[in-house]
Parts: C-alpha cells; structure tokens; sequence
C-alpha cells in the first residue's frame, strides 16, 4: 500500500517538475530561516544548563528607581559581599569575583610575555565552590585561600607553559605587570557545554589586599557600584531565596544613601537566578562578549522565520489546489476502486511530506549559507554542527510533520472530495471552485511581502535621516587620539602634544575628554535654588580645554569660556537652562549650582547639540574646562582629503616616538556618529533579506498561479486572438485578475507598516517623516515585479498559434 | 436475488423545475445474468449504471444489494460492500497514467488489504490469463486502446468481484477489439461473473442475456 503511495508520489512529483520546484523551493527558504533562527534560540536558550544545584545559584544586581528613569546594573558594591560572607543565613556561599584586566603577564621561569591576555577574574576560595570545575591539577579545597595564588584554565596553561604537564605547572610562579607575583596552585578544565564562564585565570581575591592600585578590590563605600564587581549566591538546600531577599532588602534599606533618597533615587538588591543571566538585556551577562542575546531579536527573528514558513505553506496549499484537477482522475479511479477518503488524505499528506523533506535537505544547505548572511546577529560559537543534537533533530522532525500537516491537508481534503462519478465522466471538477480561498492566500502572501517592503524602506530613511541629520555640533574631518592609559606620564603626553601641533596639516587641537557625542557618559547630580526651594538635576559633563568648543564649532549663546583649569566654572547647553528654569541665555549667568557644599557658578550658555545618538533627547549638559585629560581632538584642512593619509602617517610617527610599545588608534567623530546606528543597520540588513525572500516566494507563489490560469483559459486566449484581440489585451485580461489581488494586498498592508513602523520608531526621539511617497514607492515595487512575474508567462501563451491550442481542445 | 431495484427516480433542479433522469426504474438481477442496457443519450443509462454501482445516490426508491438496503446504509458500510462485489470496467479504460500495468492491477488489492504474496500471486494469474506478462512494466500511454481494455477489465476482476458493470466498454475501440473484449465478457459471465453492461451497439448488446431499453429515464421494455 505504502510502498504503491510512494511511487505515485514520485511520479506525479516528477510529472509537474515547475510546480513540484516551486513547492519546494519556497518551502526550503522558509526552513532554512526556521533552522538557522532555531539553531540560535536552542543556542540562547542553552547556556549553562550543567552546573550542579543550578536552581540553587542567584547572582546579586542592583536596581535603581529614579523619578523618571531606572537603572540597572550587574555590579554590586563590594562592602555588600564582606556583609554577605560574615551573615550567610539561607546561603549556602557567597561567591565574588572581579573582571580583571592586565596589560601584561611574564612566565617567570621562561621569562616569556603575554600582551593582554584577557579572561581574567579575581576571586576567592569560594567561586569554585559554587561552579564545579573538573582539576587536573591542584584541588579546589583550599584553592585561591590564600594571597598570591592563581589558577588556570586548561588551554591557558598549556599556552603559558607549552611543554609541561599540569602536575609539573603547579607552582610555577607568573609576574602581573611587573609587580604582582603570584604562584600557580592548580589546573582546571574548561567547560565543555555552553557557559558565559569562560574565564581562564582565576587570581585569588587576597593577593589585591593591600593593593594601592587596585583598591577598589576592597572598596569600603556603599555607593559606588561598578559593572565588574560580580556576585554569585548559592542558597542552602532548602532553597531559601526569600530569606535571602528579605536580607537584601534590609541591608539595601541600611546603607541607603541619604542624598539619593532625597533626589527620589531608591536602590534596592536583587536576585537575578542563574538561567536568567544570559537573556536578559537590564544587566548584561559580564562584559566581555562582544555578542550579546536578546530576547527581542530573537522575538523577531522567530517572526521573520514564520512568516516565511506561513509563506511557502501558502504556495503549496495554493499551487496543489490550483493543480487539483490534473490528479482528479486519479482520485475518481482510486475511489472507484475502494479507497476512502482518509485513505486519499493520507496519500496525499504522504506526498506532501516527501516534498517537505526534499525542501528539509535543501535547506540545510541554504542554511549554512543563511548563517553567513546573518553572521552579525550570529555569536560565533554557532554552527550547524548543533544540528546533530537530537533535541534539534527532534524538533526539526515535528516541524516537518507540522508543515506537512499545514500545507497539505487542505489540498488532500479538497481531492478526496472529489466525485467519481463527474470527474471520470470528465465533468469538470472544478465548478464550484471559484478560487476563493487560493485568492485570499495570495493577498496574504503579497501582504507580508508588502509590510516587508515598506519597513525595509521606512527603515532606510530612518537611518539615513539620523546619519545625515545636523548633531549641532562639526562631526567632518575630526579625529581624536587616546594616549595610552598605562603610560601615564604628563610629560610624554604634553610633548607628543606639542609633536603634533608643528604637523601643518592640523588645523586646531584640543586636549580633552570624550568627544561631544560619544557612548561614554560621565555626569553627576547637582543641586540648585529655584523658587524657594533646593531641586535636583542630573547632568551630563563634557571636559575640554578652551579650544574644545571652538574646534567642535558649538557656538556660546552668551557669557563667556571658564577662565581657566583651577577655578570650577560651568558653561551650561540650553536644555539644562530651561530645565532649571530660565528662557533667556542672559538671565541665567551668574546663578550656582551646589556640589558637594561647593557653589559652582555659571559662565556661559552653549547651543544644544545631540550628545549620543539621534535616539535619544538632548538632555541638560554642562562643560567644564580641566587639563586632566588624555585625549587629543584635532581637525584637519577639510578640503584636502588626498593629503589625509599623509598627515595621519605624520601622526603615527610621532606617536612611534613617544608610545613605541602601544599600537596607534585614530578616531574620525563622523565615523563613530555612525557607529551609534550599528543596531539599525543590522536591523536594516536582516529586513532586506527578509523582503528579498518574501517577494521571491510570494511571486513564485503567483507564477505558479498564473501558469496555472493562463493554461485554463488557453482555448479562451486562443478564440480572443481568432477574433483580434492584441497580445497587450491579453495580457490586461488576464493580469488584471492578479493586479487586482497584489492591489488589495497595498491596501491591507499600509495600515499595518504604518502601525509596525510608528511603533518601531517610538524608540527614537529624532524620527523621520512617515511620508506617503515611501507608502506608494513600495506598493509601486511590488506591483512592478508582480506585473513583471505575470508578464513573462501571460506573454508565451499569448503568443501561441491559436490553431494549435484551439485543436487540442 | 443479487440487486433488487424498486421505484427509483432520480431528478435535478433546473430553473425550479424538476427534470427528471429517472422514472420508475424496477429491476431484478439475479447471480449469473448478463444484462445490457441500450437507449439514445441522454437516456439515463450511464446514470443506472452509476446508481448501481453506488458511485452515486437516487432521490425516491428502494435499492437491495444481497438483501441489504443500500439506500439506508451508511457510507462505510456501502463502500465496503462496493469493494467486495463490484467491478468497474470504463469506456475511456481510466487506468492511472503514473503507475504500469502490474501497479495498476495491484491497486484495487492494496484497498481491500491483500498480503503481498497474495496480491503478487493474483497480479501474476490475471496477466497469464489475459496474456499480457510481457507488457506488465509498461505505463498505460505504450499500450494500444484494445490492450488498456484488457487491462481494465483485468483490474476489475482482480477482487473477484461478483459483478461487473461495464459502461460503453468498447466505446473507444474499434470493431475487432471490441468482439474480443465482448468474447471475453460472454466467457467471464459462463464463469459465473453477473455482468451489467451499458452500450450503443446492438451487436454488443446481443451479447447479453436480456436487453433493457431505456427512453428519457424511463424503462421500455425487459
């Protein structure tokens, strides 16, 4: 029986080769996207599944509740730890630990150097109590117990000590930038499954106690929190999380800070369980990945992947209806010959399988290709090699049978229905079949497509409305260059500073901070008297000599620079002039702010200008001139770009001079203004690719349909052309009935990309306009490559000898 | 009694009218009958035929097959019936273009669950019997009209059905193929095969053991 299913499976596949390609083609896209976005969600979705008592592990964040806005981070501050390791009631241990970073490790017995060697953390004897490391050398008992004491992960051992055996490692002592000793006491494995703990040297937390550099390992003060400073909690077994909680909460409430309360700023601690730690975007997992999970690309992704999918199912149910009657006699036979109609069914969702699974295999390797494609949004760990874990094979079977079910239970109902008796009696079958539902699909399809298309471009215009959008302040031709932080000396910097004013292709120099509009953020709040009473407002500071505004071209509305470096004077933007109530840039020189029972007064009042991305408002600004910095702005002779690289090999020499050991970095302000929009470009890739796919499975969708039509209306085409009818009215008449569909189609679509869009745009406080012309140029597009799809088939037949097709009737 | 029809009318709607296919139509078939059925188009025949091979329903009568009453029998019950005793032979063959002659006659065996050594052994006896072996891997389209017959009638005997109704079974072919198809129904039905044929020719028609005439749906003569 099933054995006879298959052959007429594979002969009538074979006998409608376009229709079978089409079906399959379509198909494959949709399952390629569905496994590449599979195969990242199952990634996200898996990382550190293995640690024992999983459940049981809680990392410590801090959440702050502002007025007007919340922070989050993953930092704790480090008295928090001291308070939690001496009261450990329902805490099994608590385990911190500090990303850390050198510049520089020797290997004391070969005196060899590592530049940077990364990945490393400072820790204690409790870290590997928590996570459970397999030792191939040393043991976890007592380890990183003691000061000066450093374990290594398995391929940093072997890259520090290519020739030893981990027993012969152990004691080994290692040279931090020169001046921290430590010895090696034992050798870990690295986790084999998927883990955000990839840490490859763990230093022991002591060895930092009476560290003059590194004091913040110690840090005393409850108010400054930073990113690095991780807490990990592993509650007893009873799993006590909200004994744990309640004495956060009263320890939050303990060491409250008074200022910030008064400022409406409430910080509470928090437990954030260990399966939460690699999808959640309010804190980040550590800070070391360049990759990160987020839940919300891959919400979208997921949609993407479906809608394909939805798209090539629609094909198949729309191309097996169309071509129902041409397996009509062989269902009239078979049904004559004793098959029931479930019989049929299942016939027919066998075959539908079988094109599934071809489409499966040839998607496989469009997949591979995908994964290029999207190779930004893909963490690099990611290959298809996950395609061999049965939990994926599993899955990937059911969304087979899934599809299979989808696209052709309708198609096998439709058949099975079919009566013998008409359809051996050549009856046509189709008669009560006006096409209806096949319609409908079709409008749903070119909808999708249509909603893509118009995002695509919207989306553009956004991007190319914010890279090209005044930031009010000269972002052409400046560039800046950090001086190295482990070189601190002034000297040096002052020199190399004063190398680079002889070049003559550099018109103006400024040493300064970050430049105007930057990722960085430094700010503080202040005080101020307004109407009686002391407010408070945070702002944001931007530090730079007396040419710095110059060189950025923000002009001063009134008053004047501050005077010099010693005296603290700010020069306020006029957001924050208004925010403190003032209208009139005049009026408000001469008022103070209070700083730390400091009265800062203020000078002078700067144009607005964008100080990070487009996304978000200008918010209340000061400038203040210092010479602490170590950054250098300069511009260069806007109009003569062909001497660029020779002034910036100039620079480089100097740098050589001063910095040999450093590698030079040069920074252009106009490239890093894009580099703000690098989440809407790759937004904007994914979205082409998107459409692309969309329009090429819905038009193949129609091809077929067209073929379809134009075939059963041949002896129609025939007599028109008998009669006179130009091969352009033909084409008309039978477009038409398509155009009518993809029109239909624009006008479901525009409301929805309107609404998707609006609602993407809500994230930005510079938005484009939605103009109606991005709306027409889209339905126009599609139109064309509709009209384009309908035209190549409609035109062959038109052209046909009418004799020929009327004679074969 | 192998069919019994009482009273059938058959009827469509046409512009509120009804026009009526059949008009009082009462038959008895006993086993071993060789029965045409002739009339202009039109008639009814095909219908008949249709009605009494349960391919399709009548609107007002009774209709008993081996006593039971098909009009009152539910679908699976009806359809089982049809699988066990009727053969269908076409006037355009109707064989399955995507499958040989072997896979065509094995079909109607897959639907009533034969064993595979039995279907092979069946499919074996009916090409020997109809000496069409040689031709059993070919597809329907490389053989002639008078052999895709053949292998019609083939597949409808292939269940040992206790009838067969034949609709213009030589319709399409001509006079010599169709004397050796009509040879070949006068020796099925010595074998006991009930045969019920519908036809245009009355040298066909002669064939049968009795004639029946039908005229605008309704019966002549017996």
């Amino acid at each position: 029986m099933y054995k006879n299913y298959l052959k007429i499976a594979f002969r009538s596949i074979w006998k409608n080769k376009t229709f079978s390609l089409i079906n399959v083609i379509g198909l494959s896209i949709g399952l390629s996207a569905a496994f590449v976005i599979g195969i990242m969600i199952y990634y996200d979705l898996t990382f550190d599944k293995f640690h024992e008592d999983r459940d049981r592990i809680y990392r410590v964040v801090v959440d702050t509740q502002g007025p007007d806005q919340e922070g989050h981070s993953r930092g704790v501050p480090v008295p928090l730890i001291d308070v939690l390791q001496a009261n450990r009631t329902g805490i099994d241990h608590v385990s911190p630990f500090f990303l850390f970073s050198v510049n520089k490790v020797t290997v004391a017995s070969s005196q060899k150097e590592f530049d940077w060697p990364g990945d490393i953390v400072i820790a204690d004897q409790e870290y590997f109590k928590v996570f459970k490391y397999q030792w191939l050398a040393g043991s976890s008992n007592a380890a990183l117990e003691n000061p000066y004491e450093v374990v290594l992960s398995k391929s940093r051992a072997e890259k520090y000590f290519p020739d030893k055996s981990p027993e012969e490692i152990i004691g080994n002592t290692m040279i931090y930038e020169d001046s921290l000793i430590v010895k090696v006491i034992g050798i870990v494995a690295e986790f084999e499954e998927r883990s955000d703990f990839t840490f490859k040297e763990f230093l022991s937390r002591k060895s930092f106690q009476n560290s003059e550099k590194y004091g913040y390992i110690y840090d005393t003060s409850w108010g400054s929190i930073s990113s690095s400073t991780q807490l990990f909690i592993k509650t007893d077994k009873f799993n006590s999380k909200d004994a744990v909680k309640a004495q956060l909460d009263a320890l939050a409430e303990e060491y409250s800070n008074e200022e910030m309360v008064a400022m409406g700023y409430i910080r509470s601690f928090n437990l954030q369980p260990l399966k939460a730690l690699h999808l959640n975007d309010n804190y980040g997992v550590f800070d070391s990945s360049p990759y990160r999970a987020s839940a919300d690309v891959l919400f979208g992704l997921g949609f993407i992947a479906l809608f394909l999918l939805l798209l090539g199912c629609i094909n198949f149910i729309n191309l097996n209806t169309a071509q129902s009657a041409k397996r009509a006699k062989e269902i009239g036979i078979r049904k004559t010959l004793g098959s029931s109609k479930k019989q049929l069914v299942i016939q027919y969702l066998g075959e539908t399988f079988i094109l599934t699974f071809a489409a499966a295999i040839m998607s496989l390797f469009l997949a591979s290709l995908l994964l290029r494609v999207f190779a930004d949004f893909i963490p690099p760990g990611l290959s298809l090699d996950l395609m061999q874990n049965p939990v994926l094979i599993l899955s990937l079977l059911l969304l087979l049978v899934l599809i299979t079910f989808f696209a052709g239970f309708y198609p096998g109902l439709v058949l099975s229905h079919f009566k013998p008796v008409s359809v051996l009696k050549n009856q046509s079958v189709l008669d009560g079949d006006k096409g209806s539902l096949r319609k409908i699909l079709t409008v749903f399809q070119f909808v999708i497509a249509q909603v893509f298309i118009i995002a695509t471009l919207l989306v553009g215009k956004q991007i190319n409305y914010l890279i090209n959008k005044d930031m009010g302040f000269k972002s052409e031709s400046i560039a800046y260059i950090r001086a190295p932080r482990s070189d601190a000396s002034i000297e040096k910097y002052e020199a190399f500073k004063e190398g680079l004013e002889t070049i003559p292709e550099i018109k103006n120099l400024s040493n300064a901070g970050a430049p105007p509009a930057s990722q960085s953020y430094s700010g503080r709040g202040v005080s101020y008297f307004s109407e009686g009473k002391e407010n408070h407002v945070q702002i944001q500071l931007l530090f730079g000599d007396e040419n710095y505004l110059d060189l950025y071209g923000v002009d001063l509305l009134t008053g004047r620079l501050p005077l010099n470096d010693s005296i603290s004077e700010y020069v306020i933007n006029e957001t924050l002039m208004r925010h403190i109530g003032f209208q009139k840039p005049e009026e408000v020189i001469g008022q103070q702010f209070k700083v730390n029972d400091k009265n800062i007064p203020i000078v002078g009042v700067m144009e607005d200008f964008n100080q990070s991305s487009l996304r978000e408002e200008i918010e209340p600004m000061a400038f203040v001139q210092n010479s602490q910095n170590r950054t250098l702005h300069f511009s260069f002779q806007a109009n003569d770009t062909e001497n660029w690289p020779l002034a910036i090999n100039k620079i480089e020499t100097q740098w050589m001079e001063f910095f040999p050991d450093e590698t030079f970095k040069i920074n252009f302000v106009d490239e890093d203004v894009k580099q703000f929009y690098s989440q809407e470009q790759k937004t904007a890739t994914l979205l082409k690719w998107a459409t692309g796919l969309a329009i090429l499975i819905s038009c193949l969708g129609l091809f077929g349909l067209v073929i379809h039509t134009t075939e059963r209306r041949t002896k129609e085409i025939g007599i028109r052309k008998v009669l006179g009818a130009s091969i352009m009215q033909l084409n008309l008449l039978l477009g038409k009935e398509f155009m009518v569909l993809v029109g239909i189609a624009f006008v479901i679509a525009v409301p929805i990309a309107w609404w998707g869009i609006s609602t993407w745009l809500q994230e930005f406080a510079n938005q484009t306009a939605l103009s109606w012309w991005v709306f027409l140029l889209g339905g126009l597009g599609i139109s064309i490559i509709a009209l384009a799809v309908i035209s190549i088939k409609i035109f062959a037949t038109a052209n046909t000898n009418p004799v020929k097709s009327l004679s074969t009737e | 009694m192998l069919i019994n029809l009482r009273n059938i009318f058959k009827w469509v709607q046409q512009g509120g009218r009804r026009v009526f296919l059949l008009k009082d139509i009462n038959l008895e078939v006993k086993e071993g009958d060789f029965i045409s059925i002739m009339g202009p188009s039109g008639s009814g025949k095909s219908t008949l035929l249709n009605i009494i091979g349960m391919l399709d329903g009548f609107d007002e009568g009774e209709y008993n097959f081996l006593n039971e009453p098909v009009h009152q029998l539910k679908e699976k019950k009806r359809a089982s019936l049809f699988k066990q005793y009727i053969g269908f032979v076409f006037q355009a063959y109707h064989l399955i273009d995507e499958l040989t002659v072997y896979e065509n006659l094995e079909m109607p065996l897959l639907y009533k669950k034969y064993s595979g050594s039995e279907r092979k052994a069946l499919v074996a006896d009916m090409l020997d019997r109809f000496n069409i072996v040689g031709k059993k891997d070919l597809f329907p389209t490389q053989l002639s009209g008078g052999q895709q017959q053949l292998v019609g009638i083939a597949r409808a005997l292939i269940g040992k059905p206790k009838l067969i109704l034949a609709d213009e079974p030589t319709g399409n072919l001509n006079s010599k193929q169709g004397e050796e198809i009509m040879d070949l129904f006068r020796q099925l039905n010595e074998e006991g095969v009930t045969i019920i044929q519908v036809t245009h020719s009355k040298k066909n028609a002669a064939y049968g053991k009795k004639i029946i005439h039908l005229l605008d749906g309704r019966m002549e003569k017996i």
